[in-house]
């Protein structure tokens, strides 16, 4: 099976005051295999963001490599498979929940009939046909958070990158957006996502990075950092894990 | 192609959501308006004053659009952070810049025009007009005019926050179009690297007045030559590419961050 993303000594640096720079991330390395769900876990601070940042271009790495499904991230057609969701997925306010939709897919290209229909079936996953042709500005968090989804998802992605997707839901929310991310693994689909949320990526995750410092300081399938055998101490929760991890 | 035409309808569709554009037609017309109605020192059949300012105060209000209009464009992405998952799709960076420029001289082209047209109705009530073809003509050159205006204006805002990219649009536009036909005269008095340097600038920065037909509406002189008008709307484009290709180089390897521009 390929990897949907392959990070290679990844060291990341900003700079800080007194010219002095700043490591966010320090020689980052992980693999995620296609068709998995990966929850990239860590405290505040700890380079999750930045990770994501490098992988969908927004800044270059000071060095190492990074690619999404072989291509390297800093060319255009790295992205065409994939779809991201942003922590704040602020949005053109003057645009209505379709038009937004249509005009990301225009984006990426596809046809103006297809687009359409595409555009429906999004806003039916997401549960905003009703509001589909209001504006964004008139538009919750909760609801701006769910046409940030249905945005990330027009192209159908191969690989949905998700930063922290459930911090703007309420209860009934979380389990739609679970039962998305459920959906798309079963249909092979790669998906990536940060949270904060303990419990979220318990449920959902195949495989749990955790990132501490900008290391990584654990990395495992779900059943082997929880559950029986090493690293973890059997029967303990992710959270106590986690708190071990990075503390 | 089509994603540099889709973000330059995000541009369109945003101005005309908003109430700028609005504002400034109101006021010129209210402004024109005034100056129908008043019988200044008894020239109440002269025209040729209210096309003279008529016509300065579509330039204006066509200037302010144009540089606010393309100055906020890039940091407002950065600021509501909608620039990540715009570049989370497959645009290059280059498509955002060409885009969000292509909307803004279209814009302002589009906005121009109806300054344009608003004017030439008012004189028409008041008994003159405009030469259809020099009007074409003054609007063809006012196009090339703003194709520079929004170009530098992308170009300082791809590092700077969106009121100092404005500020110095502003600046430099109101220095080229001031300062600068005047500068072969100050060269004549110059000597060697001043000289040299002088006459740099006069070449270096964009020759505005060369857009400025507004003479020939005024007092009703005859058409420019076509090949002039042609060659004066190239020199336009070919500036505002230069400009586009600076802004692109200082663009490229931008870094984003959120918060980066709060």
């Amino acid at each position: 099976m390929s990897n949907a993303i392959d990070i290679r000594d990844l060291v990341v640096e900003f700079p800080g005051a007194h010219g002095a720079a700043v490591r966010a991330l320090q020689g980052l390395s992980l693999s995620v295999p296609e068709g998995q769900v990966y929850g990239f876990l860590g405290p505040n601070g700890a380079g999750k963001t930045t990770t994501m940042h490098v992988l969908l271009g927004f800044i270059e790495a000071s060095s190492g490599t990074a690619r999404l499904f072989g291509e390297d991230v800093r060319r255009t057609i790295a992205r065409r498979r994939i779809g991201y969701l942003p922590e704040h997925p602020d949005t053109y306010r003057f645009l209505t929940g379709r038009e937004l939709l249509l005009m990301a897919g225009r984006l990426f290209g596809l046809p103006r009939a297809a687009l359409n229909t595409r555009a429906d079936e999004l806003l039916a996953l997401v549960g905003l046909e009703a509001a589909a042709d209001r504006r964004l500005a008139a538009y919750s968090r909760g609801m701006l958070q769910r046409i940030g989804l249905a945005q990330a998802l027009v192209n159908d992605p191969d690989l949905v990158i998700l930063d922290e997707p459930t911090s703007g839901f309420d209860p009934l929310g979380r389990i739609r957006i679970r039962e998305i991310i459920a959906a798309l693994r079963e249909r092979g689909k790669t998906v990536f996502f940060s949270s904060h949320e303990l419990s979220e990526v318990e449920r959902v995750c195949d495989r749990v990075g955790i990132l501490a410092a900008g290391r990584l300081v654990a990395e495992g399938r779900m059943t082997e950092l929880v559950k029986a055998g090493a690293p973890a101490v059997a029967g303990e929760s992710l959270e106590q894990y986690f708190i071990r991890m990075v503390a | 192609m089509i994603r540099m035409l889709t973000l330059a309808w995000l541009v369109w569709l945003e101005m005309v959501r908003r109430k700028d554009i609005y504002v400034l037609l109101i006021l010129l017309a209210a402004f024109l308006v005034t100056l129908m109605a008043l019988n200044l020192f008894g020239l109440d059949r002269a025209v040729s004053y209210l096309k003279e300012i008529g016509l300065l105060l579509a330039w204006v209000c066509s200037w302010i659009l144009a540089v606010s209009v393309s100055c906020r464009q890039l940091p407002q992405e950065e600021r509501q952070g909608t620039i990540f998952p715009l570049l989370a799709k497959p645009v290059s960076r280059r498509e955002v810049l060409l885009g969000k420029w292509l909307g803004a001289w279209v814009v302002t082209g589009a906005a121009t025009l109806v300054f344009y047209v608003l004017l030439a109705l008012m004189a028409a009530l008041r008994g003159g007009g405009f030469g259809v073809v020099v009007l074409a003509q003054a609007w063809l050159l006012h196009l090339g005019l703003l194709a520079i205006i929004t170009a530098l204006g992308i170009a300082f805002s791809t590092r700077l926050h969106a009121d100092a990219a404005a500020a110095l649009t502003y600046v430099v536009t109101l220095a080229a179009w001031l300062v600068l036909p005047r500068v072969p005269d100050l060269a004549l008095t110059a000597r060697g690297a001043l000289q040299t340097g002088l006459m740099a600038v006069y070449y270096a920065l964009p020759h505005l007045e060369l857009f400025d037909l507004r003479r020939r509406l005024v007092y009703g002189w005859p058409p420019a030559g076509g090949a002039a008008v042609l060659l004066t709307l190239l020199y336009g484009l070919l500036m505002a590419a230069a400009f586009l290709t600076l802004g692109w180089l200082a663009y490229r390897n931008k870094r984003f961050t959120r918060g980066a521009m709060l």
